[in-house]
């Protein structure tokens, strides 16, 4: 690693360290009995999240929720062939890789498909599930016994939308390619109207489709006679840090798995996961409802958790923002060496902001999180990392904010409380900070509102905030509009009652614009306000 | 009499611009001394180096005898001696009337709240406004403003106070309610230097009258020898024109 970049890291690290003083390394770490596993648990039937452990669900790290799917059953079976326990972590798709070469995961087992891309970061284990392109029939259509591509010369086919499978009707010699669709559920309709003879899928699809439907036929081709896939394309895999001694063993338990042992484990994946048994008919309403019902309680967690860190995120970025402010404000010292050290510490605060304000938060994330672990092997709490990460962003946005805040305030604010003899100190408590918090008030407020949903990003170090929340409930009922529709309303209320209770502090600090001397009001003048 | 403050050869440069160019004046205990001249001679410059505001380029400021540009003289101490009353008031926007004639007690000379409280409560009444202890400064009006911002410097207890054109940002109609406050209490022999360029009042009120002109003292006697029988030629010409604006 170079050697700015060490300091970068130091940097980001020991700031923290400052301002927060609690960053613990919890029990997850290098705990050798734990075989721990990322996963989106969202992407269904390989993994989704539930409510309960119904169906042999395991619990999700420091979560209420449990992850099950064809991925966690072999995940299960993995754990123990190793002889270690279990642990499933809830990580969005970007923060896998991430988390596995940091060290926060052992494993990824989250329908990852061993790409070339992929490859150049970290190790697949063998495939432990081969996707198979299928075509599905009706039945009783003279298609029903196919067993070949050849047998299809001359049948209406469609595909999903830009997708492999529509590109890979083409390898049918003679077919008639039909226009594309954009979803199964169209396809499925169009394929029991008989306006087409069959549809490619996959066999996942087409156990789901067969069970929804039992008037369709899934038609698996022969060895050699059906559709050719590239490796990356059609099978699925662990993923390992480079070089891991785990990846011998791992395999040598998937070669334990038959092929008719993982049919059956992904035929009860398909017929176990969330929405099964739904039929997809029900308007926009019905399926709020249904929604709000099932995942309520897992979005108010998630908006919890979005509330609890950007609050304290907010307050202690605040914090950070009014201590170099005020810092600033201290007029240079004479002596030289004092006068060495403010002036080191003003650069190092100017460096904080600059880096801090210049980078997304997503990027600060994945350095804090994940490169720390990786550089130095330091584990910090998911919840904590979260919260230090969006109190030092706020911060170097705050730093700037109050800045501002402390010019607004009169330069004879300061000249007043000088003549009568206050210290710089008892100025700034008493006259000036009081002066500068209600002239931040409205900044902060929106420091805070753009907290709210700039938490979104922290699902790449496994915050189940709501966002992530929300990602999970659609993955797993395909409804976006309805569900996200759901959780944009959870969002508008929090930055809604937000605003509004920031607006009635403002009011209240402020004062009515007029005042009532009491007493006999006959015999005094009545104030007149000159603004 | 005793003296309270003396200047002795006061220069004040900020950066290139020479603004006090030896300044000697003796301010004694009880005198009411009112400085007056044209804008920009320098008269604000010399009221802020009295009390530190500024720090002066070189000469000396005695106050009680001692020397407030050593080292060991405690600043603080200095200023809760010398009260000030600007042109803008200053009041602290964050406080009421009656908090901000609490705050430097409390803060600065360590009284007890209640005892704080009540010496304000005296002083707010003093000028004419203990109705208004709980109103903030915003629902003042200017000339209820400045009256507040006297009893603030009054609660001190300074040995003298140091007025910055206290009317000059007022309103015409509420001039006459501030300028009342300080005639009563130069009535009571509290030792004052007003800057101001009201000359009534300066006539009426002070003991001595300093006119100022680039940056020195051009001249400096009593009320009536200043504005019947000036010496100076400057003096002549500042209270002409001054005489035509009114
Ligand atoms: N902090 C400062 N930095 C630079 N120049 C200053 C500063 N304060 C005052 N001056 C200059 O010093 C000169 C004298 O200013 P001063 O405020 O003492 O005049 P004044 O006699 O009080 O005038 P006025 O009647 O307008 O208040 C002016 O030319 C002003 O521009
Ligand atoms: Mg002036």
């Amino acid at each position: 690693m170079k050697k700015w970049m060490t300091w970068l890291f130091a940097f980001l690290l020991i700031f923290p360290a400052l301002t927060w003083g609690n960053s613990e390394a919890t029990a997850e770490t290098n705990d050798e009995d734990l075989f721990r596993v990322g996963m989106e648990a969202g992407y269904p039937p390989f993994n989704w999240t539930q409510q309960t452990d119904k169906n042999g669900a395991v619990p999700i790290d420091g979560q209420k929720e449990y992850a099950g799917g064809y991925d966690v059953e072999i995940a299960r079976k993995v754990a123990e062939g190793l002889g270690k326990k279990l642990v499933i972590v809830k990580i969005s798709w970007d923060g896998l890789a991430p988390a596995l070469t940091s060290g926060k995961i052992d494993a990824i087992i989250a329908g990852m498909s061993p790409t070339e891309e992929r490859k150049k970061a970290i190790d697949f284990s063998e495939a432990y599930h081969h996707a198979e392109l299928v075509m599905m029939v009706k039945k009783g259509s003279p298609f029903e016994e196919a067993r070949s591509l050849a047998d299809f010369e001359g049948a209406k086919i469609t595909g999903q939308l830009g997708t492999l499978h529509y590109d890979a009707i083409d390898q049918i010699p003679g077919v008639q390619k039909e226009l594309a669709m954009d979803d199964f559920p169209a396809m499925r309709v169009a394929l029991e109207s008989g306006v087409i003879d069959g549809y490619v899928s996959e066999n996942v699809e087409g156990l789901t489709a067969r069970k929804i439907n039992p008037n369709f036929v899934m038609v698996q081709f022969d060895e050699g006679k059906g559709f050719e896939l590239s490796e990356a394309d059609s099978t699925v895999a662990i993923g390992l840090r480079k070089g891991s001694p785990l990846t011998e063993p791992i395999n040598e338990v998937l070669g334990n798995i038959s092929r008719e042992q993982r049919e059956e484990i992904m035929a009860t994946a398909i017929e176990q996961q969330p929405g099964a048994e739904d039929d997809a008919t029900g308007g926009f309403f019905f399926w709020v409802k249904k929604i709000v019902e099932e995942n309520g309680v897992m979005f108010l967690r998630g908006a919890g958790m979005t509330l609890l860190i950007s609050l304290i995120g907010t307050v202690l970025g605040t914090a950070i923002g009014m201590a170099i402010g005020m810092f600033r404000t201290i007029p240079t010292p004479k002596k030289a060496g004092k006068r060495g050290l403010f002036n080191f510490l003003n650069t190092l605060f100017s460096i904080y902001i600059e880096v801090f304000r210049g980078t997304p938060m997503i990027v600060q994330s994945m350095v804090i999180y994940y490169g720390a672990a990786q550089a130095f092997g330091i584990n910090i709490n998911r919840t904590i990392a979260a919260i230090i990460i969006v109190s030092i962003n706020t911060g170097a946005y705050m730093t700037e904010i109050v800045r501002g805040g402390i010019f607004a305030v009169d330069k004879g604010q300061f000249e007043a409380a000088q003549a009568i003899g206050m210290t710089h100190y008892q100025t700034m408590r008493h006259i000036v900070v009081p002066q500068v918090i209600r002239n931040i008030l409205p900044a902060t407020g929106n420091e805070f509102v753009i907290n709210i949903k700039d938490t979104s990003v922290l699902n790449v170090i496994a915050v189940s905030e709501l966002f992530f929340q929300a990602k999970t409930v659609s993955g797993a009922n395909f409804r976006f509009f309805e569900t996200f529709s759901v959780v944009c309303v959870i969002y508008f209320v929090m930055t809604f009652a937000v605003t509004q209770i920031l607006r009635r502090i403002e009011k209240k600090l402020d004062g009515p614009g007029h005042y009532e001397p009491y007493g006999n009001q006959m015999q005094v003048q009545k104030p007149e306000t000159i603004d | 009499m005793e003296k309270m403050i003396e200047i002795k050869d006061l220069h004040k440069d900020f950066g290139k611009n020479h603004i006090l160019k030896g300044v000697n004046l003796t301010i004694h205990r009880g005198e009411v001394v009112t400085i007056i001249g044209s804008s920009g001679s320098g008269k604000s410059t010399l009221l802020r180096c009295i009390n530190m505001l500024e720090e002066p380029t070189s000469g000396d400021i005695l106050f009680k005898g001692d020397s407030i540009l050593s080292d060991e003289y405690s600043l603080s101490q200095l200023r809760t001696h010398l009260g000030m009353v600007f042109q803008q008031f200053n009041l602290f926007e964050n406080k009421n009337a009656l908090q901000n004639c609490v705050i430097g007690q409390v803060q600065v000379l360590k009284r007890s709240q209640k005892e704080a409280e009540k010496i304000a409560m005296d002083n707010l009444c003093k000028v004419g406004m203990g109705e208004f202890q709980n109103a903030s400064p915003k629902q003042l009006s200017g000339g209820q403003k400045q009256r507040v911002a006297i009893a603030r410097a009054l609660s001190m207890n300074p040995d003298c106070l140091l007025f910055d054109e206290p009317t000059s940002a007022l309103d015409p109609e509420m001039v006459g309610e501030v300028l009342k406050t300080i005639r009563e209490l130069a009535a009571e022999g509290l030792t004052m230097v007003v800057v101001t360029h009201e000359m009534g009042f300066a006539k009426d009120v002070s003991d001595r009258v300093v006119f100022m002109d680039q940056g020195v003292i051009a001249e400096e006697n009593t009320p009536e020898e200043i504005f019947n029988h000036p010496k100076e030629l400057r003096t002549k010409e500042f209270l002409k024109r001054i005489l035509e604006q009114h």
